[in-house]
């Protein structure tokens, strides 16, 4: 139930974020429904790239090997 | 609204032991800043878990206590995570994980007391939270690296073409940590304590059907039995991946755009 719920939450929050900026933008420019449909489009995006990054299918950009840091990581 | 009368008919309801109950009623300013359970058991977690750490450690023994060792075996185990997350640098930011790791844990627990309220499932605290360590991480970020900080957007090594719509895609991915952070504690919180009401509320309701009720309410007590068990496995774990997830975002804001 946790993993499901982590995943579920992970791609729900992007799209949740995509369709507030989408609308954000149509209420400030009146461009209605354009915003809302290309940002819901990238919050899809955006909820993917969530999910796959935390099933560890997509390298976390800060889980790359890094130069001059003393710490090494496996 | 003192819900004095809703105690007796809390019966099986699931939901009820979410309520918010105005203990001191206090108003500023239109504003109501009441006094409620939500957070007296907020105080209580901050007593506790304080008062917990300064008489374990007072004797500052050179052989642990029990409970010494389980403050120590605390301390390491944030401090590990953090290490290995974020580097050496990254230790700059262990009051702050400390503080939210037994903050939520304790919550956690404390809400697995019967009668108890559960502070973290309400979104609205752990969204809070979860708005600290993202304004931590911006904030920091831009003072360390100033506009060096927005490389954290732009991953090295996409075609120019593309660089826009990813640049977008993380943007709305970064925005939509705290929603994920918080959402993830507050649902399993929720969820959990829902669960374990609606099983015991089996266990009632079906002891009322005489003795073959009795013989069928084993099911679900064995099964609220199994849950507890769970739901403290639950309540550490989701402290944990709390913890876990700030540290990996200090990191960012540490070591934007390697």
């Amino acid at each position: 139930m946790g993993y499901a719920l982590r995943l579920s939450s992970e791609f729900i929050a992007g799209i949740v974020v995509g369709v507030a900026i989408g609308w954000v933008i149509d209420e400030a420019a009146g461009t209605s429904p354009w915003g809302l449909i290309i940002f819901l489009m990238l919050g899809f995006g955006a909820g993917v790239l969530n999910i796959l990054r935390s099933a560890g299918m997509v390298a976390e950009q800060s889980l790359k090997p890094r130069k001059g840091d003393g710490s090494a990581k496996d | 609204m003192n819900g004095r009368e809703g105690v007796k008919v809390a019966g099986t309801d699931p939901i009820h032991q979410f309520q918010i109950r105005s203990l001191v009623d206090l108003h500023v300013g239109g504003l109501d800043v009441s006094f409620t359970n939500s957070s007296l058991f907020m105080v209580a977690t901050v007593a506790i878990a304080g008062a917990f750490l300064y008489y374990s450690t007072a004797t500052r023994g050179l052989i642990p206590s029990r409970m010494q060792s389980v403050s120590e075996m605390s301390y390491e185990f944030v401090a590990n995570l953090l290490r290995d997350a974020a580097g050496k640098e990254g230790m700059r930011f262990f009051p702050l994980v400390f503080s939210l790791f037994m903050f939520i844990l304790v919550a956690n627990l404390l809400g697995m007391v019967p009668y108890f309220f559960t502070v973290t499932s309400h979104i609205i605290v752990t969204f809070a939270l979860a708005l600290l360590v993202i304004g931590t991480v911006v904030i920091y970020g831009m003072m360390k690296h100033g506009l060096g900080f927005l490389k954290l957007f732009v991953p090295h090594g996409i075609p120019a073409a593309l660089v826009p719509l990813v640049v977008l895609i993380e943007v709305i991915s970064f925005l939509s940590r705290p929603i994920s952070l918080s959402v993830r504690l507050f649902a399993n919180m929720l969820a959990g304590h829902i669960t374990l009401k609606v099983f015991a509320g089996f266990v009632t309701s079906l002891s009322a059907f005489g003795a073959i009720g009795v013989a069928g309410a084993i099911l679900p007590l064995a099964m609220t039995v199994a849950l507890t068990g769970l739901e403290f496995l639950v309540a550490f774990l989701q402290a944990y991946v709390f913890a876990v997830l700030t540290c990996m975002y200090l990191n960012d804001a540490l070591h934007p755009g390697h």
